[in-house]
């Protein structure tokens, strides 16, 4: 064993195990060159095309989609708007998400598995069909909007607005957030937490001062992921906004396919990957900060 | 839509194959209902008639993919004839993907209604049709005349509008200008955005999904705006819960035209379709069958059709100029955005 590891030292091997992986890596790297890269580069070409009425894309090279799209209040109230509306969601669900992670991650045998495949299940059911079901749940004749007026509350808009994105988008991510929850609770062990009940912290010390530093990672993780899905995600918005929520993945449906304004859904798309790009950003300093401390 | 691009290739590259005994045409129009109801009417019997010419029908929801779809195989078209809206053919035209159509193609063109041309677009228009009142007959007994009717108090958040950029906004700005009494809607739409505001408040969604139809047949919503010939259908299938009225206002027209594809595969098979699509025969059969006003002068439409499209009553109708419009339509979207449908919130 030992006499492997050194002989795969050496040098002139690790030459050839180098070679080797420069080749296993080559269909992938072709792949994404050909079926991102390429693409995200046409994508940055027509952003700085020109628009012409009716849906046509000049021949000339313009800063003008940019400009107007930066200089533009409107689109600056869209950008804060979409920001503003995925934290939001971020946030709610992680605050939803978080008590079932930790309860699945403490589960054990079958219950676990059971209770994984319950969390798991409603990925295998579309997002326009989940969608749907919450149309028909907040509608105003919906089953909501009825036992708040039988129990006397005055019932608020909870469709067709903000409010419905919000509450649509936040069940759809949960699953994601659950399952990176648990993918970055591996540190959290119980034997941890039982330490320091042991010496006498009390329950919400214990939370605060060992389970939740301990689940960071997860924390940061989901909530990378669900930021993502929920500033790209437009299905939800369309169907439960009600054409009163503009927000940038929205936007860049309806100028691509409705007003047929290729160069400024091209600029949209390519200020989303910078808003992705900042994220990441984020996330990686995150994730230094967490293993320094 | 990258995906769907790569099945439709395919498809219409499995269809050449498969095809090449016969001459296929291959055409492009909206999926759903209008396929449906085409295929039965137009694409069927003049298959009947020229056996030797296969029509394959490419499907897609709306004429954006169809030019999306007609750009990306520029090089090499699969797709000899496309059916669209009239402003986007003309960037199709503008960007060279059409061949003109004129009486060299078909001798039918003389007989088209002079609104059925526009300059700068390759094709001619092959079906008109108009902006409707749309109504849920549960809620609302007695059946409105006029498009004031959106603006009654009692329907108040059960008012759907499909907002621009759709083009059925578009078309409600404009009717909206003349009832307020604007001027010309090509100088300016301030009055009618100004009337629109007022109703903006009473709008349950200004994004109806799956359309407008739908939740108005199942009484989610009352009264709302939609395009004749679809409503015409929808109303028949929704068993009497929504009805159609052509307000007493007039309306205006939305214009679907036939497009020949430059370097088209099919050469004068795909001409031959055209002649027929735009023949008195085929335009008063797609009248009967769904409700789209015929462009061929010459066509004879039976007493039904005639109560149920605009086709009666041409005289009443406004005359938009769409290619105008795509030139002011931004300026309307901003101001709806900003002006109309902020006053819902």
């Amino acid at each position: 064993m030992t006499a492997g590891t050194a002989t795969f030292l050496e040098p002139a091997k690790r030459r050839g195990t180098g070679n080797v992986a420069v080749a296993l890596l080559l269909p992938i790297a072709l792949v994404n060159a050909v079926g991102f890269i390429w693409p995200i580069l046409n994508l940055a070409g027509l952003s700085i095309r020109e628009a012409l009425p009716g849906g046509g894309i000049g021949e000339n090279f313009t800063a003008a989609n940019w400009s107007g799209l930066l200089g533009d209040g409107f689109y600056i109230d869209l950008i804060v708007n979409s920001l503003v509306v995925s934290l939001t969601i971020t946030l709610l669900t992680l605050l939803v998400s978080y008590p079932i992670a930790l309860y699945l991650h403490r589960a054990t045998g079958a219950w676990k598995s059971f209770l994984t495949v319950l969390v798991i299940s409603p990925l295998l059911t579309s997002a326009v069909v989940r969608t749907y079901g919450w149309i028909a749940l907040l509608s105003d004749t919906g089953p909501v909007v009825k036992a708040m007026t039988a129990l006397g509350i005055p019932a608020p808009r909870l469709m067709f607005n903000t409010t419905g994105v919000v509450i649509g988008l936040t069940e759809i991510l949960m699953p994601y957030m659950i399952l990176a929850l648990m993918a970055g609770f591996g540190r959290l062990d119980p034997r941890v937490e039982e330490a320091a009940s042991t010496l006498g912290a009390r329950p919400f010390a214990v939370f605060r001062r060992v389970v939740l530093p301990l689940t960071a990672p997860g924390i940061a993780l989901g909530c990378l992921l669900c930021f993502v899905l929920a500033v790209s995600s437009f299905i939800t918005p369309k169907l439960m906004g009600g054409g009163r929520v503009f927000l940038l993945a929205t936007e860049i449906y309806d100028q691509a396919i409705v007003t047929l304004n290729w160069p400024l859904a091209a600029t949209l798309s390519v200020l989303v990957l910078v808003i992705f790009g900042a994220a990441l950003v984020l996330y990686s300093r995150a994730m230094r900060l967490l293993e320094q401390g | 839509m990258l995906a769907r691009l790569s099945i439709a290739v395919s498809i219409l590259a499995l269809g050449a194959a498969t095809g090449a005994a016969a001459e296929t045409v291959t055409i492009t129009a909206y999926s759903g209902i209008f396929q449906d109801h085409y295929t039965k009417a137009v694409v069927e019997p003049f298959m009947k008639k020229n056996p030797d010419i296969k029509v394959e029908f490419y499907g897609l929801p709306n004429s954006a993919q169809m030019l999306g779809t007609l750009r990306a195989q520029k090089d090499s078209p699969q797709i000899d004839v496309a059916i669209l809206d009239i402003s986007v053919a003309k960037a199709g035209a503008d960007e060279g993907l059409f061949e003109k159509v004129d009486e060299s193609v078909s001798a039918n063109v003389k007989d088209l209604y002079p609104n059925a041309f526009a300059e700068g677009v390759a094709g001619v228009a092959v079906t008109f049709d108009n902006l409707v009142l749309i109504y849920n007959t549960d809620q609302i007994k007695k059946a409105p005349t006029s498009w004031n009717a959106l603006w009654d108090q009692n329907y108040a958040g059960k008012l759907v509008i499909p907002a621009v950029p759709d083009i059925q906004g578009t078309t409600l700005t404009i009717i909206a200008n003349r009832l307020a009494g604007g001027g010309d809607y090509k100088e300016n739409v301030d009055a009618g955005i100004e009337k629109l505001g007022e109703l903006a408040p009473g709008v349950q969604t200004w994004e109806p999904k799956p359309d407008v139809y739908t939740p108005i047949a199942n009484g989610q919503a009352a009264i709302g705006i939609g395009w004749n010939a679809r409503a015409q259908i929808y109303s028949g299938t929704s068993g009497g819960k929504m009805a159609v009225v052509l307000p007493e206002e007039g309306s205006g027209f939305q214009i679907n035209t036939i497009n020949l594809v430059k370097n088209a595969p099919a050469g004068d098979a795909a001409k031959k379709f055209i002649d027929y699509a735009l023949s008195p025969e085929a335009q008063a059969a797609f009248t009967a069958e769904m409700f789209y006003a015929p462009t061929n002068s010459k066509a004879q439409v039976s007493g039904e059709a005639l109560q149920r499209t605009a086709a009666g009553q041409m005289d009443k109708m406004i005359d938009i100029d769409w290619l105008a419009v795509a030139k002011i339509r931004d300026s309307i979207t901003e101001k709806w955005r900003r002006q109309v449908i902020p006053l819902s919130r």
